[in-house]
């Protein structure tokens, strides 16, 4: 039997190629996707450097991970940065977290991070850039 | 092209009146990716620094998917009940049947009658029946309205009497003949109630804030009110809450606007 000559068929096919049904199929699509990637990508990793002014690693810098409470960031957690300046954050469980670090003699610094789930891994594509300047003001 | 260039000023001032109307929404859309207090001065146009995060508080800051879904099983219901009822009670008003003027009479005189005043029998009824804080009772009120009924009624009023004769003299039933003659031919009609009774739906908020106990039965309106009652600072979490709840209703009319136009202009060039 050709596809012509079944009229009910071809009705089926119509309605399976509209936008009533491609639109919602497209949408679904779409969250499946990335709620794939929200699963994959949710071990609330948060990685970085922290660097001088001059742009050198610093070692043993307390990082602190503030975590948006309500109304305001509160204390989650703190580490020591190691000897390339680098730190790791294992359990963040927000999507609106600042990083701190700090170092005497050297300096502090202090940055807003948004993210677009909670707990995404992240790793900070810019180092926190410990200043002087920056002490006297906070 | 005599007649093309006589349009072009029609077409202009149309241009500009689609812009004016289109304002609101993009300053709600513009707001909700960058932040701006709608009092800053000088105002800016284009969005500064647009940034989707004010998105990502508001599917935290409340259990938006809960209340996302809650609208869409209700407005599921609603969209349900009112093709199907609508429909019957639209084919009964074009055929003939004693005190049919009367009918006609009483639905008109009840259009004019505000929700707010029916709240309270409307409670207690559904309460009489257990449905309160569940999902059938924050559709029931909306099962059919007037308006629909009558979209559906001038649908039908242009279907040739000669076809639902002969769908008679076939040995059709009524109900077959709604479902089997006059729906297929009514598809704006059922556009245009799809539509209309998801809209009233969704944008509720009287309803439900008055037949829900538990949160978790709440919908989006009253999420958006919770929201606003509780945030600080929420200009931009507002906006993108507002995009987030508009979003449907304007993706729905999108997908079916030829429909609903057609389904709203059935009868009225008749003859």
């Amino acid at each position: 039997m050709s596809f012509e000559g079944d009229p009910a068929r071809s009705v089926r096919k119509r309605w399976f190629v509209s936008r009533f049904v491609l639109v919602p199929c497209a949408l679904v699509l779409i969250a499946v996707l990335w709620n794939a990637w929200v699963f994959t990508h949710n071990h609330g990793v948060v990685a970085g450097r922290v660097v001088d002014a001059a742009g050198a690693p610093v070692e043993g810098a307390e990082v602190k991970l503030w975590v948006f409470n309500f109304t305001t960031f509160v204390e989650q957690a703190s580490t020591k940065t190691r000897s390339d300046g680098s730190f790791e954050f294992a359990k963040n469980p927000s999507h609106n977290i600042q990083l701190s670090a700090e170092k005497l003699g050297v300096g502090r610094s202090r940055i807003p991070v948004r993210l677009y789930f909670q707990s995404e891994d992240i790793v900070l594509k810019r180092p926190l850039q410990l200043s002087s300047a920056d002490a006297d003001n906070k | 092209m005599v007649r093309h260039q006589r349009s072009w000023p029609i077409h202009l001032a149309l241009l500009i009146v689609c812009l004016v109307m289109l304002v609101p929404f993009y300053w709600v859309l513009k707001t909700s990716i960058s932040g701006e207090n709608i009092f800053s001065y000088p105002p800016n146009i284009i969005p500064r620094a647009p940034h989707p995060f004010y998105y990502v508080d508001v599917w935290y800051a409340i259990p938006f998917a809960r209340y996302f879904l809650n609208s869409v099983v209700v407005s599921v219901l609603t969209i349900v009940a009112n093709v199907v009822l609508n429909a019957m009670a639209g084919y009964s008003l074009t055929q003939s049947f004693p005190g049919k003027r009367v009918v006609l009479m009483l639905f008109l005189s009840c259009m004019m009658i505000p929700f707010q005043a029916t709240i309270i029998p409307a409670y207690l009824i559904t309460g009489k029946l257990g449905l309160l804080d569940s999902y059938l009772g924050l559709a029931l009120p909306m099962f059919s309205t007037i308006i629909c009924i009558f979209v559906f009624k001038a649908s039908f009023d242009a279907v040739p009497r000669s076809l639902i004769d002969a769908a008679r003299v076939d040995g059709l039933s009524e109900g077959r003949i709604i479902w089997k003659v006059m729906m297929p031919l009514a598809k704006s009609a059922v556009a245009t109630n799809v539509i209309l009774s998801f809209i009233w739906s969704w944008n509720n908020f009287m309803w439900p804030l008055i037949a829900t106990r538990s949160q978790d039965m709440q919908t989006l309106p009253l999420g958006l009110a919770r929201f606003i009652s509780y945030q600080e600072d929420t200009t931009g979490a507002l906006y993108a809450f507002c995009i987030m709840v508009l979003a449907p209703g304007i993706l729905l009319f999108l997908l079916a606007q030829k429909e609903f136009v057609q389904g709203l202009t059935t009868g009225a060039t008749k003859g």
